[in-house]
């Protein structure tokens, strides 16, 4: 069996072949850059100081430094392709934290369904190269998704807007309909359920204005980074979710049926569809880009290789915007490949503009399993 | 090879694990003099106690060079990464309360549980383009405990003293801390969540599984444990005592079941001796009564040993069967 460097050495040859032209960030980034990835990947961190006491540490992942490279060129406008293959460091109990990640980044293309197949194509066959195989012999499952979908539909629901941000950030942490939907009551001594009742329906203007005035009396302007005025807003959107919750039925139904559509891609769509016709809203605009997506991705005649469709699978990473997927060898849950779109991080690593940006990872030390 | 015991250097925490350990009949020497760091249980041979910080202990723990120690589970569950494999808490010890909280600001009416956290946490870094920050010295505990509760929106700002300060200094917008009567927390403006107590702690007795527990270090910690497990099963109980020569079949099983007691003695010409609960023994002796004893003493003890060694049990079924 070929070792996980020979098979480094075939993905790599193979993404550059493709015309991604290796980049290699350093071993050692400044950590600042990952801490804004949430605290889930800052605990993986293996973390270092210089003596002046700046943070550095081994890079955990390659698209965040490839990234800050491409936006850190003097002339970096336009579009550029990127693969890169090395050694990251994450601490894994149970598993050795250092492994080796071959990979392939694309910045700056507007056509973004083609960049999306392109991306996933190139991921899916240099994974087989890298065994050595053909790609009908691979035998590999693609699992694809939409971080940008999901956010569409619940917009076009016209939940209120406490609900909608509960479901966009619980959904795709796998938190249950049933804990986004019925949150906590509590009859403790500080509830204020009998105040939000009044409040529910009243005079909004006059019961911003009492809230305020209420905090204005403690002395509080301010508070812990968040004004008297957003303080008052979120305790007043409290009352309309108590009648929120009842919102439900027959939206929640629409939820549910979306979020258990999981299909071939031609199916999925037509199930999207009509989901879309009997609620009544409109998801024209996203169901056609993510048909062209599927026709796209259909060209690419990837032998061997089951793709579908989950609506409810957005991405392990809150960075997604948009296309997500994920590979598995037939009946194997290691992950042989990831990837998706990331069209805000360039902002969240300090760029003025977006920038379109989409890439795949290929964890090269769990093809060693294949069959 | 000497067991090695580490207790706490200094503060209440040392008061307070000395006088556990004077409670059990084992009486903690210190070394030459007061700063002496090493000493002894008195009349106990091969038994050394280490005097140490309470983190320090955690560390000693964790990496096998004590083999019991005294110290609070709060620090306990941070800063072993896989408690499972390298210790086992054997017993509570009833003092060095705290429970670690999250605070928020009281002006937040609108948060009372971790769910409306979320919420916020979301908003702000949306509005803001940051993340919320959280001051705190329990980084695990309180990442373990935020990703249980899905709020993911928050950026850690370690806090080594004063933590509760942080919030007003600017220096985070919330915090994770330990609190004993919250008293802290709210002269500095902050209100604990409802849902908000991640621990509740006390100080723990706390076996390392790292160690070497060879033969001798075994027999020492048996016989020291089987000392603690019988003051303690002496101070929860009490010896009831009856003269009962008519009793019925069904009596001792209706003794255990009304009263958690446990039969000792049971003599052929009706006298009966019972380890009862402390505060069930005085409802014990009136049913005794009223089944037709003509006295009934109730007696405190100063220990109680049993063939079953309970703290022992716990930590031999944790380490590895041991090879001379």
């Amino acid at each position: 069996m070929p070792s996980v460097s020979d098979r480094a050495a075939r993905a790599i040859a193979y993404l550059t072949r493709a015309g991604y032209r290796r980049c290699e960030p350093a071993i050692l980034q400044p950590a600042s850059i990952f801490f804004d990835s949430g605290e889930d990947l800052r605990a993986e961190l293996y973390l270092t100081s210089d003596p002046s006491g700046a943070d550095y540490c081994l890079r955990p992942e390659y698209t965040i430094p490839v990234l800050a490279l491409y936006l850190g060129q003097e002339t970096q406008r336009g579009q550029a392709a990127y693969s890169y293959c090395g050694p990251v460091f994450r601490f894994r109990p149970g598993a050795s934290s250092e492994f080796i990640q071959a990979g392939i980044e694309s910045f700056g293309r507007s056509d973004r369904e083609a960049a999306d197949a392109e991306i996933l194509a190139l991921a899916i066959r240099a994974a087989a190269a890298a065994q050595e195989k053909p790609l009908s012999a691979a035998c590999l499952r693609v699992r694809t998704g939409d971080a940008r979908l999901l956010a569409r539909f619940l917009e076009a629901l016209d939940l209120p807007p406490q609900w909608r941000r509960r479901l966009v950030r619980g959904l795709p942490k796998g938190k249950p309909l049933d804990a986004i939907l019925s949150p906590r009551t509590n009859g403790g001594i500080r509830d204020h359920s009998g105040l939000l009742a009044l409040i529910e329906g009243a005079d909004k203007q006059g019961a911003h204005a009492l809230v305020e005035d209420l905090l204005a009396i403690a002395g509080v302007s301010a508070a812990g980074g968040r004004s008297a005025a957003e303080i008052a807003e979120r305790f007043l959107e409290q009352a309309a979710l108590r009648s929120g919750a009842k919102f439900a039925a027959e939206r929640r139904v629409l939820i549910e049926r979306f979020l258990e559509i999981e299909a071939a891609p031609g199916d999925a769509l037509k199930s999207l569809r009509a989901l879309a016709r009997d609620a009544g809203i409109d998801l024209s605009a996203a169901l056609d880009q993510l048909e062209a997506r599927f026709e796209l991705i259909a060209s690419d005649r990837l032998e061997g290789t089951e793709v579908r469709f989950a609506a409810a699978f957005t991405g392990a990473l809150d960075y997604y915007t948009g296309f997500v997927f994920e590979a598995h060898h037939d009946g194997a849950s290691a992950l042989v490949a990831a990837g998706g779109r990331y069209d805000a991080l360039a902002q969240a690593l300090g760029s003025a503009r977006p920038v379109p940006a989409v890439g795949a990872a290929i964890w090269l030390d769990n093809l060693g399993g294949a069959p | 090879m000497s067991l090695v015991i580490a207790i706490p250097s200094k503060g209440r925490l040392q008061e307070n694990a000395a006088a556990f350990f004077a409670r059990a009949g084992l009486d903690i020497v210190q070394g030459r003099g007061a700063r002496d760091y090493r000493g002894a249980l008195d009349g106990m041979e091969d038994v050394e106690v280490a005097f140490l910080s309470a983190a320090d202990i955690v560390a000693e723990v964790a990496a096998g060079r004590v083999h019991l120690g005294v110290t609070g589970e709060d620090l306990i569950r941070e800063a072993i990464v896989d408690l499972p494999s390298k210790a086992e808490l054997l017993a509570p010890l009833g003092f060095g309360q705290a429970n670690v909280v999250v605070a928020v600001p009281r002006a937040w009416i609108d948060v009372k549980t971790m769910a409306d956290l979320e919420d916020v946490a979301a908003a702000f870094r949306a509005k803001r383009g940051e993340r919320m920050r959280v001051a705190t010295k329990y980084v695990n505990l309180t990442r373990r405990f935020f990703a249980e509760r899905h709020v993911s929106d928050y950026r850690i700002v370690e806090s080594l003293g004063a933590t509760e300060g942080a919030p007003a200094a600017g220096k985070a917008e919330i915090i994770v801390d330990i609190t004993t009567t919250g008293a802290t927390l709210a002269a500095n403006g902050l209100k604990i969540l409802d849902d908000g107590t991640i621990l509740r702690s006390q100080a723990n007795l706390v076996a390392s599984l790292q160690a070497e527990w060879g033969a001798k270090v075994r027999e020492r910690a048996r016989i020291i444990l089987s000392q603690i497990a019988a003051e303690e099963e002496a101070r929860t109980t009490r010896e009831v005592t009856a003269f009962l020569p008519n009793k019925s079949g069904g009596l001792l099983a209706e003794v255990k079941a009304l009263f958690s007691a446990q039969l000792r003695i049971h003599s052929a010409d009706g006298r009966l001796a019972f380890n009862c609960p402390k505060e069930k023994a005085p409802l014990l002796a009136d049913w005794l009564i009223a089944k037709g004893a003509p006295h009934v003493c109730v007696a405190a003890q100063d220990y109680v040993f049993s063939a079953q060694n309970s703290l022992y049990e716990k930590l031999i079924n944790r380490l590895p069967p041991f090879r001379a």
